[in-house]
């Protein structure tokens, strides 16, 4: 579990995809997007962590990506304005001792890929020095043994403002919809680190979570957004939606309900969902008895409430809550034994409390 | 428009010598132009928007009008469903628009069950969706069927639902595209034999049309589809679905779907049962040519359809003009719809395509196409990224007839053209106003093909029946496995009215059984 430590944090913090990672070592790309945006606000690194980083220009404009040290961005943003006719040939990149590492000028539509490698602690910066982007679009880099410091997206001074503006979870200026959203919100849709068949829920417009309709589980929920499906609407639609905010939950113990005996996966059929004031109640028959799941938000800070309602059951039922998957968890009936509650025999409704550690 | 007042303005510029110059020049054009287009006839300039009228609707602002869906409600109302989740209600009566149901993901289908419940088959499954408490919003939503794989690859759509006489449902399923790969987790068993190829198909049933029968279960129907976007029934119950150019498909193509038959995109025939567990796209294309089931109508690249829609039955017993009965095919890439003309030769149907409504206002992107009640056509338009528009047009019929090709039947020894008036017979009589050439598209993995083996073919007679409706035309040679392509001349009726279209392509698969070989 440790060797992966890094990596989850950073999964836990920005919700986003890692393909391959080994121990200190991540592989991460950040798409320019429109609106001189990186589309990644922020990631966090343990120190020595190697960086494979791709910069993937989604933009109608060029942009580059240069990583600056603690404290170096406005320095290296204004040193690169005053590059004057040399300013092409480098990239707008400055040869001074902040840039830690960076991409040369990519075009729209194109990608390039850097490795760099952070061992200090400390908070960096990706901006890109594009003459007029540097004060807008930039992000950060924390290098830290503790993450539970890292404050709170919408309160973070590293991140760029017009990325805090997207946190009613759109961007843009042209409407989504032909009405304004009210939450509890629904999109069937296509979500990251998910199976293709997902639903995004935006319980409130800063608290979230997506729910799996081919494996019929919760899958991760976060907070400090909904999510933005921008890109995913654009063209054909080949590209995903994204989460915004911070992922808190995201569940590795796979489908949580066992049904007679604790080791044996049920087979799950997804039967669709009833919206009750705009939240859905999910439906889906394990082994063939109905199931139905409501999330709520918890009242007060991060986490969530889920309502299960059981179809008559002979014999034991058993939902799994195994640790390391960012929450505690408490249920409503029975006791958590080796990451498994036992319910009591005939229980036909109970709740599992979810609270982000 | 513009460009008159332009001149205008210039004219009042100029000295009032040089204007009455400029007028005799533009009054000298003016004559020019009217004579060219009518060099022999003194008919009136009918044209298309004579008889039929476009309508384009409203659409609620905020609203990205990528139409995926379109039907007509019991009561009249169109529900149609949009690329961003919106399910949404028109009332032509009142011409406001109401949100019903939110989050669908790509609802390409839709079909009314009563005014307040429909089926949407969206990406990951076939959805019933129901008001259950009469608010006017939709709060139930339920699976009907999911029973088919998801891969995550974008060009997985879904199509459908369509219903037949006796209760069962019909979807219809997209191949993958090489243009994006898959999800790291699949929904259904993930087969890597089925990933290779330029459309392919890795997880179940893509590239089949499907059967979901009264129990709730989904049977595999028919396979060997590429993006069968989309399916129909003609009047007499047969299926039919449209299918795209690409690999495999030499141009685009209208197929007679029956149940365990297979149309030619070989990637489906992975989930075929009891069929050699290999990469399909692999095995020689002669093995590939001889399991297929070909077209009814081949759709000629570019003189007909790029990229062909859903086929949809005129049953408004002729409150639509004179083409009751037959089929209209919508299309993307046009402004206009293809019409088209189906018969059974040798027990096939066969048949002929022609565009229809050119010029009469309709934008491209014709996605989806419904008949109300009243006999008029809606048709949802969108364009996804590729060649098309946005919104929903609605068609009428004004109530009088056009000269149009009403009919293309195969003889033994050539066609007989019918028409919707009757024919001036000295016009009618002249072979040079029928040009045939014939040609085939090879049966081949790259994307597309050429016309191969393009011939012209000598009209040697033509023949008009008594009641001037009717001509008879004797070709110099007739061939199976070619299309037939039709230009036709300056037609013109006896009720003076000129042909509006000249276009018309007969895929002639079959001749007829007592079709000699050199007629």
């Amino acid at each position: 579990m440790r060797k992966y430590a890094a990596v989850v944090i950073f999964v836990a913090l920005c919700g986003l995809k890692i393909p391959l990672a080994f121990a200190q070592d991540t592989t991460l790309t950040i798409r320019a997007v429109e609106g001189l945006k990186f589309d990644v606000p922020r990631f966090v690194v343990r120190p020595g962590t190697r960086i494979n980083l791709t910069l993937d220009n989604y933009d109608d404009m060029a942009h580059n990506l240069v990583v600056t040290l603690p404290g170096g961005r406005l320095r290296v943003v204004n040193t690169a304005i005053g590059l004057g006719a040399e300013a092409v040939k480098l990239n707008y990149v400055p040869r001074t001792p902040d840039v830690v590492a960076h991409t040369a000028i990519v075009e729209p539509g194109k990608s390039e890929k850097i490795s760099f490698k952070l061992d200090q602690e400390g908070t960096y910066a990706y901006v890109c020095t594009y003459p007029g982007h540097g004060f807008v679009m930039y992000g950060a880099i924390y290098v830290t043994r503790k993450p539970a410091t890292v404050p709170p997206l919408d309160k973070d001074p590293n991140v760029a403002a017009n990325r805090k503006d997207d946190m009613g979870g759109h961007a843009g200026h042209m409407p989504n919809h032909p009405y304004d959203l009210k939450y509890p919100v629904v999109y069937r849709t296509f979500m990251p680190d998910s199976g293709p068949a997902s639903i995004a829920v935006g319980l409130t417009p800063t608290q979230s979570y997506c729910w799996d309709a081919g494996a019929c589980r919760l899958r991760y929920a976060w907070t400090g957004g909904f999510v933005d499906l921008t890109d995913h609407w654009d063209g054909n639609g080949k590209k995903p939606s994204h989460v915004v905010g911070d992922v808190y939950f995201r569940d590795r113990g796979g489908f949580p309900i066992r049904f007679g005996t604790a080791d044996r996966l049920p087979d799950v059929h997804f039967k669709g969902y009833q919206l009750i004031n705009r939240n859905p109640e999910f439906r889906y028959l394990v082994n063939g008895i109905e199931v139905r799941e409501l999330i709520k938000p918890l009242p007060t800070g991060r986490g969530l409430v889920r309502y299960f309602t059981l179809g008559p059951v002979a014999g034991p039922v058993y939902f799994v809550c195994k640790s390391g998957d960012g929450v505690k968890y408490r249920p409503s009936v029975g006791k958590i034994q080796d990451g498994m509650v036992r319910l009591p025999v005939g229980t036909k409704k109970f709740t599992i409390t979810m609270m982000a550690e | 428009m513009k460009t008159i007042n332009r001149i205008g303005t210039l004219i009042e510029r100029i000295g009032r010598k040089k204007r009455i110059l400029i007028y005799l020049f533009l009054s000298v054009l003016s004559v020019l132009s009217v004579s060219s287009a009518f060099p022999s006839s003194h008919f009136p300039a009918d044209t298309i928007t004579d008889y039929y009228e476009v309508e384009t609707i409203q659409m609620p602002k905020g609203l990205t009008a990528e139409t995926d869906g379109l039907a007509i409600m019991p009561d009249g109302r169109i529900v149609a469903g949009f690329h961003r989740g919106e399910i949404m209600i028109y009332n032509p009566k009142t011409k406001v628009w109401k949100l019903f149901a939110e989050g669908i993901h790509d609802p390409l289908g839709i079909m009314a069950i009563s005014n307040s419940e429909i089926l949407v088959m969206q990406r990951p499954e076939l959805t019933r969706i129901k008001d259950t408490n009469n608010d006017g919003v939709a709060d139930e939503y339920l699976t009907v069927t999911d029973d088919f794989g998801l891969s995550g690859n974008y060009h997985e759509f879904a199509f459908g639902p369509i219903k037949d006489k006796k209760g069962n449902l019909y979807i219809a399923l997209n191949c993958a595209s090489s243009g994006a790969g898959i999800f790291p987790e699949v929904r259904g068993k993930l087969d890597t034999l089925g990933r290779p190829g330029r459309m392919y198909s890795a997880v179940p049933y893509r590239g089949w049309i499907m059967k979901l029968t009264p129990d709730g279960k989904l049977h595999p129907y028919a396979s060997g589809f590429r993006s069968p976007n989309s399916i129909g029934f003609d009047a007499n119950g047969n299926l039919f679905a449209a299918d795209n150019q690409g690999d495999w498909l030499g141009t685009s193509k209208l197929y007679h779907v029956q149940e365990g038959k297979h149309y030619g995109h070989p990637a489906s025939l992975l989930w075929k049962d009891g069929f050699p567990h290999v990469t399909p796209s692999k095995l020689p294309v002669k093995m590939l040519d001889s399991l297929r089931t070909v077209e009814s109508v081949a759709f000629p690249h570019s003189r007909i359809a790029d990229s062909p829609t859903q086929p949809v039955l005129d049953n408004t017993g002729g409150k639509f003009g004179p083409f009751a009965g037959k089929m209209l095919v919508g299309e993307m890439n046009h402004p206009y719809l293809v019409r088209l003309m189906l018969e059974t030769v040798d027990g096939h149907i066969q048949g002929a395509c022609a565009p229809f409504l050119v010029g009469s206002g309709l934008q491209k992107g014709n996605n989806r196409l419904a008949f109300a009640a009243d006999g008029s056509l809606w048709i949802g338009q969108t364009d996804h990224g590729w060649a098309g528009d946005r919104g929903i047009q609605h068609v009428r019929w004004k109530g009088k007839t056009p000269l149009e090709l009403a009919d293309m039947k195969l003889t033994p020894t050539g066609f007989a053209l019918t028409f919707t008036q009757p024919l001036d017979a000295v016009t009618a009589k002249q072979l040079a106003n029928y040009q045939f050439q014939r040609y085939y598209y090879e049966y081949h993995e790259a994307y597309g093909s050429k016309q191969f083996d393009v011939k012209p073919v000598p009209v040697t007679s033509a023949e008009l029946s008594s009641d001037g409706r009717t001509v008879t035309l004797k070709l110099a040679e007739l061939k199976a496995g070619y299309i037939y392509e039709l230009e036709l001349g300056k037609l013109r009726s006896t009720t003076r009215q000129n042909l509006l279209n000249h276009l018309v392509c007969y895929t002639l698969n079959r001749l007829q059984r007592n079709t000699q070989a050199n007629p």
